[in-house]
């Protein structure tokens, strides 16, 4: 039977919560206001991640709250996210990738996770998890992650070198597909040997921008779904593609002899990264809907299903040759020296206006 | 009295009948368009924090030669797709206005039963038959034109692919404007012509087609007004060389870094072109009533 409190009982209640809060730290204050979170948990998170495809990620969250379930709006990328933010979207979590840490950590848009919150937190790739940090604090939960790198078909691509030069050969002129994200630029900086890619001064960054101009009569697609590059690619349209080993994996299971290389010059590992929404009524929920998705069994079923990398160390794919891709054996795997992990540019408004001028061009 | 009361009526029914939709027009384009007009002089932002008028972003487009570089291959890309859709519209609006049909308006229906499935898919179903593995390549193998492992690879992903998908997806819309011109034509015109002894084709030259410029001049502008700020079909078989302007004010909005910004010049400069075009078809269309 429903029992209802009276004014003095809740706010007897109240003072004994804020005396619990006091005596507890943030942990707890966290803890007591579990019992006020109520609602269905709001998530802002990608196509294929929610209801759409991805419930086995949080299938324990549902089962432990069937009463709060989530509520899924989507976003095509950060930009999106931000924007809907500023435009009054509220959700408790949402999902941007690595490079964007420390820009949301620094918007006063999120919060820091209580990772003693998460069961499923000393599972998770150390260096994954540091990359989700700011001012010590964690800000981004780590969980599906990949390389930006090459994949091409060993029966009509000779490479004359393991490098990125290989997505600007004038040789495969019409067979050659982008990725369309202002991240073209760091690559056209790794390839031109600058020091910071991420950081370019204004000339280095010119240089990249008149590089991938001019090499752009070469590119056939510049693909913004994995969909779109695997139609193209499967049907023969595409034999270079700047392209993630899941890429690589679904074009093998076509029957393409595909090899995906992994450049001289580096490849750089994407990190989706959890985050906590500042004034989230929902904090509890929220930390048990990203534990659930930390966890080792959600791990394997992304692994296997969508042929990403997850950061919980105890989970291995079913296929080999993910294994492989994604070196899951290497915990080191996603940072030097086999691979640059994604980071902040902190021109970002720069660096974006110059690449919609390079697809503009 | 009875005067002054109807013309008091009068005075109450017009701004009653116009208040709707004027309060509509207002509400749901005039200040939407005075919002992105702030936005484009940094008045209003997506980012909180400090902003203020500046005319920096419309000034860095008109010294863009990229932005302008793009909107002029728009531009002669929609000039394209209109001359090739009102070409192919205007035989059939001709063969079913004046051929004398019984059957018009039921060929009328079926030429417009694209229209009942989404747009979406009949651009997609371009790409079965574009692609590599396609329709028409499949076809060109297997007559021996071409070897199986050597296809006409610019078909799909190009310039080519988005004008043919735009010509596709338009000629029946165009096709109505035109079929009501000529539908309207009087024919004892034409019949004074053969009487004049015009041979047909100097009939169609002299008489129908002057008559039907009106529709053709509104089909025109009909497919070239969205088609200037199309994105959709080249974002998907457009590729890297059928990218077009509409495109970039949608990159801008929600990719890399939003530049709603400049995004908002874009959108403001294409609609001051589109602006001045139906203006000048206006008077186009007027000057014809008058004479």
């Amino acid at each position: 039977m429903e029992r209802k409190l009276s004014r003095e009982e809740l706010l007897k209640l109240a003072a004994a919560g804020g005396a619990a809060a006091l005596a507890t730290g943030p942990v707890g204050l966290a803890r007591a206001a579990l019992a006020a979170e109520s609602g269905r948990l709001q998530v802002l998170d990608w196509a294929g991640y929610g209801n759409d495809g991805g419930q086995s990620m949080f299938a324990a969250y549902v089962k432990k709250y069937p009463n709060n379930k989530p509520q899924f709006t989507y976003m095509t990328n950060e930009s999106d996210a931000l924007a809907k933010l500023h435009a009054g979207l509220k959700p408790d979590i949402f999902r941007p990738y690595v490079g964007w840490t420390k820009y949301f950590a620094t918007s006063g848009l999120v919060q820091p996770w209580d990772p003693k919150l998460l069961t499923n937190f000393k599972h998770l790739n150390p260096f994954m998890v540091k990359a989700g940090q700011y001012n010590g604090k964690q800000y981004g939960i780590p969980d599906d992650w990949g390389f930006d790198a090459i994949l091409y078909r060993s029966d009509k691509v000779k490479p004359k070198a393991k490098s990125w030069s290989l997505i600007f050969d004038d040789r495969y002129k019409g067979k050659i597909a982008w990725f369309d994200d202002l991240n073209m630029l760091t690559v056209a900086g790794l390839y031109l040997g600058f020091k910071n890619p991420w950081n370019q001064t204004d000339a280095q960054l010119k240089q990249s921008q008149n590089l991938l101009k001019s090499k752009k009569k070469n590119v056939r697609l510049i693909w913004s779904s994995e969909t779109n590059l695997w139609e193209a690619f499967g049907s023969g349209e595409l034999w270079i593609a700047y392209a993630w080993p899941n890429d690589w994996v679904q074009m093998k299971k076509k029957g393409l002899k595909v090899v995906y290389m992994r450049p001289k010059e580096k490849p750089i590992a994407w990190v989706g990264m959890l985050m906590l929404l500042k004034d989230s009524p929902r904090p509890k929920l929220a930390h048990a809907y990203v534990d659930a998705w930390s966890s080792a069994k959600s791990g394997k079923w992304l692994e296997d299903n969508y042929g990403y990398g997850h950061a919980n160390t105890l989970a291995r794919p079913t296929s080999s040759d993910l294994l492989r891709a994604l070196q899951l054996t290497n915990p080191r795997a996603v940072t030097l020296p086999n691979a640059y992990l994604d980071r902040d540019i902190p021109r970002r408004a720069v660096y974006a206006r110059m690449w919609e001028e390079v697809k503009a061009a | 009295m009875g005067r002054s009361q109807g013309s008091l009526r009068g005075h109450i029914a017009t701004p009653a009948l116009l208040g709707l939709p004027v309060a509509w027009l207002i509400a749901f384009f005039v200040v939407p368009i005075v919002i992105v007009g702030l936005y484009s002089v940094d008045v209003y932002s997506l980012f909180p924090g400090a902003h203020g008028f500046t005319l920096g972003a419309w000034h860095g487009f008109l010294h863009s030669s990229v932005y302008l570089g793009l909107f002029w291959k728009s531009v002669k890309m929609a000039l394209i797709v209109s001359a090739v859709v009102v070409a192919l519209a205007y035989p059939v609006a001709y063969y079913l206005a004046l051929s004398g049909t019984k059957r018009k308006y039921v060929l009328l229906l079926v030429l417009i039963a694209p229209f009942l499935t989404s747009y979406l898919l009949r651009v997609l179903a371009w790409k079965v038959i574009l692609g590599n593995n396609g329709v028409l390549n499949s076809f060109l193998a297997w007559t021996g034109i071409r070897s199986a492992n050597h296809p006409l690879s610019q078909l799909l992903y190009s310039r080519f692919a988005v004008i043919l998908v735009l010509a596709y997806v338009w000629v029946p819309f165009v096709a109505l404007p035109i079929f009501v011109s000529l539908d309207n034509l009087d024919r004892r015109l034409l019949e004074a012509a053969s009487d004049l002894y015009a041979s047909r084709w100097q009939a169609f030259l002299r008489v129908t087609f002057p008559l039907s410029l009106p529709g053709v001049v509104a089909a025109f502008f009909f497919v070239f007004i969205p088609t200037v700020g199309e994105f959709v079909t080249p974002s998907l078989v457009g590729g890297t060389s059928g990218y077009m302007y509409g495109n970039q004010i949608a990159d801008l909005f929600s990719t890399g870094f939003p530049d709603w910004e400049t995004g908002s010049v874009l959108a403001l400069f294409l609609l001051g072109v589109v602006a001045v075009l139906t203006l000048c078809f206006a008077r186009f269309t007027q000057a014809r009533e008058a004479t």
